[in-house]
């Protein structure tokens, strides 16, 4: 045994979060790995207990800002399940539309991370470029570059006037170029596929073994999508293909990325058509009865689960989440096992980690 | 080739970043200023580094947590003097929606001296440029390197007077004439931003803009729109304002013509909300108390 144990910080993973990995080598060889976790623990377990069903809509959007709308949408429906509401059309549709811009933003954000990480620093500049398409998209529309506030117990917050639809659906056009762009620079650069191709690979027997969710699942073969599996707001009315490879390396997560991203905007353009009028918002302040129900929903990451249990007034008893990171993470042994250190940044940030959502 | 040598070279101002535990979005929009063309920290002469012991300002975000406190210390104490900190967002400054948590420990500036805020959740990356910016000038001062700082290549890029990008959410501004004194404000706000006492002869209202996230969920509930989101984002300033940055508003009592009761006073968005229209009748009741009022209309069903 070789027994040489290094640890990792943000700094050495190009991560932007604090996140430290304690990585046993045998030269220049992964042989095992065990996450020191914790960073960014801001106690969000009591913080939510603390704070009643209005205030809670906010703090969430704060758990990560990377899906910071899946958050605060899958609280909502939750809350939405226990009073027995049913938002209305409108607001299923908008809902989807505001998830799906979040999911560009932030595939395009790991696939521009990724490239920062195999020195190509212009295409990390071009992809950062390209999702300012998007972040103008939310900073006109919802007010904010990255947390959208879109939604509200009941339905949604913000409406598109057909200014803004219109607005919404040119940024669409817009962003079609260079996303198609992007995906054959990813499929086809001979410097990118060296770097990534067979790399950190998780077989598929393994990614259902450690039951990996997201781009991670569906990049080992598993054809796994909250959205087809069990369709939630307006997604049981709009086509879409769930990108899947069969790989299960870095390069297979970034292609799926890729594709989703693409999917999102053929979405978002359904959205805009089928969008129905009507109201945004069901009942402004309703009666939050006692009970527990879980509620899940497709996050850029994964599935996100979250169970909610409430005893009949404003805050509630226990809210849980299971985020899609803590899923896999852990699959992290598997990926890096026998692999070259010097490739551990890649890898990981492969599965694109969000670590304030899983420390909260 | 004609090349010119370059005339009086100013060295660039280096900033480290550290997350002392945040949700990610103001480091995210920290990287864009690192790989966004328009909102490139260069033009400001500055640029990133990657080690404190060679960095001039240093730019924290996240509310600091517990666990990453002691490393936060270590990382700042090895930059070297003089320094400048920047607090980026509202989570180092007050909290934000983290305050009062068992794992926080911050604000920052209980333990570092923090020299400028940049309130937002995230700010704009703009906002994020305009307090590096100040920033940048404070530590050429304490650092005698004197030189003034470069025009910006594009005009407006970083000053405090640009244009709000359309649509923006900024700060809250708050109209106390059409305020009802209902609270819901104070009871939605996650980061305990807004506060009503009850003073004397009136309500007070105060909203730190230190402690508030710009989600506008006080304006989505508030029956009367006394609460409204403006588009002004650029509130970066020196750590001498923090306190001062709030928005205020004074909510008179006045007497009932009944019985001399001191009550709330009806505004004018309240009867519009409620009655769309006025008549002499509603205008007569609207000074009344709702004892009185009642006996009011007691009184008219009778005749």
């Amino acid at each position: 045994m070789s027994g040489t144990v290094i640890t990792l910080g943000p700094q050495q993973l190009a991560l932007e979060e604090p996140m430290y990995f304690s990585v046993e080598v045998d030269g220049e060889i992964v042989v095992g790995l065990d996450v020191l976790a914790g960073h960014v623990h801001r106690g969000m377990e009591h913080l939510v207990m603390k704070r009643n069903f209005y205030q809670n809509i906010t703090l969430l959007e704060r758990l990560c800002s990377l899906c910071s709308n899946s958050h605060p949408s899958t609280f909502c429906t939750a809350v939405e399940e226990l009073a027995g509401i049913r938002i209305p059309a409108r607001a299923e549709y908008l809902r989807a539309i505001a998830d799906e811009i979040k999911r560009i933003s932030s595939h395009l954000f790991n696939c521009a991370i990724i490239a920062h990480i195999i020195g190509q620093g212009t295409l990390f500049k071009r992809v950062m470029e390209v999702r300012e398409i998007m972040q103008d998209t939310k900073e006109s529309i919802y007010g904010n570059r990255m947390d959208l506030a879109a939604n509200c117990i009941g339905g949604v917050r913000y409406d598109l006037t057909p200014e803004s639809a219109v607005y919404l659906g040119k940024q669409m056009e817009r962003i079609k170029g260079p996303l198609e762009e992007l995906y054959r620079i990813y499929a086809t650069d001979h410097a990118i596929r060296t770097r990534t191709e067979g790399l950190g690979v998780l077989p598929n027997r393994d990614a259902i073994n450690y039951a990996v969710v997201g781009p991670v699942a569906r990049a080992s073969g598993i054809d796994y999508d909250v959205r087809r599996k069990s369709p939630y707001w307006a997604y049981d009315r709009l086509r879409f293909q769930v990108a899947v490879e069969q790989a299960g390396d870095v390069r297979a997560r970034a292609m799926v990325r890729l594709r989703e991203a693409r999917e999102a905007v053929s979405l978002i353009e359904q959205c805009l058509v089928d969008l129905p009028p009507g109201p945004l918002c069901s009942d402004t302040l309703p009666e939050i009865p006692a009970g527990e129900t879980i509620a899940k929903s497709e996050a850029p990451r994964g599935e996100l689960i979250y169970y909610l249990n409430t005893d009949g007034t404003d805050m509630p008893v226990r809210l849980k989440w299971r985020v899609p990171s803590y899923m896999n993470w852990d699959a992290l042994q598997v990926m890096l096992k026998g692999q070259r250190v010097a490739d551990i940044p890649l890898i990981v940030n492969s599965i694109d980690p969000c670590i304030s959502c899983t420390d909260r | 080739m004609e090349t010119r040598p370059v005339i009086n070279p100013i060295p660039p101002v280096r900033l480290y970043r550290i997350n002392a535990g945040s949700c990610n979005g103001c480091d995210v929009e920290l990287a864009a200023t690192a790989a966004v063309a328009s909102f490139d920290v260069e033009r400001l002469g500055c640029c990133y580094s990657e080690s404190p012991a060679e960095a001039d300002i240093v730019l924290i975000t996240g509310p600091l947590t517990l666990r990453v406190k002691d490393k936060v210390l270590r990382l700042h104490g090895e930059v070297p003097k003089p320094k400048v900190t920047v607090a980026v967002g509202v989570c180092p400054i007050s909290g934000g929606v983290f305050r009062d948590s068992y794992a926080v420990a911050g604000p920052a500036d209980d333990y570092l001296p923090v020299d400028v805020n940049v309130p937002g959740c995230p700010p704009h990356p703009r906002a994020i440029l305009a307090g590096i910016a100040k920033a940048a000038a404070l530590w050429r001062e304490l650092s005698g390197c004197g030189q003034t700082l470069p025009e910006p290549a594009v005009p407006g890029s970083y000053d405090e007077d640009a244009a709000a990008p359309l649509g923006l959410r900024g700060k809250m501004r708050f109209n106390a004439a059409a305020c009802v004194g209902c609270r819901m404000c104070e009871h939605v706000c996650a980061g305990g931003a807004i506060r009503i006492d009850e003073l004397g002869p009136g309500l007070r209202f105060t909203l730190w803009h230190n402690s508030c996230v710009f989600c506008g969920l006080c304006s989505h509930y508030c029956p009367t729109k006394a609460l409204t989101v403006t588009d002004q984002w650029q509130l970066s300033h020196f750590q001498e304002d923090k306190f001062s940055l709030t928005e205020q508003g004074f909510i008179p009592f006045v007497a009932c013509t009944g019985c001399g009761h001191i009550m709330l006073p009806a505004t004018p968005e309240l009867l519009r909300v409620s009655y769309r229209k006025t008549n002499p009748e509603i205008e007569r009741l609207k000074t009344l108390c709702p004892e009185c009022r009642q006996k009011q209309s007691l009184g008219g069903i009778r005749r």
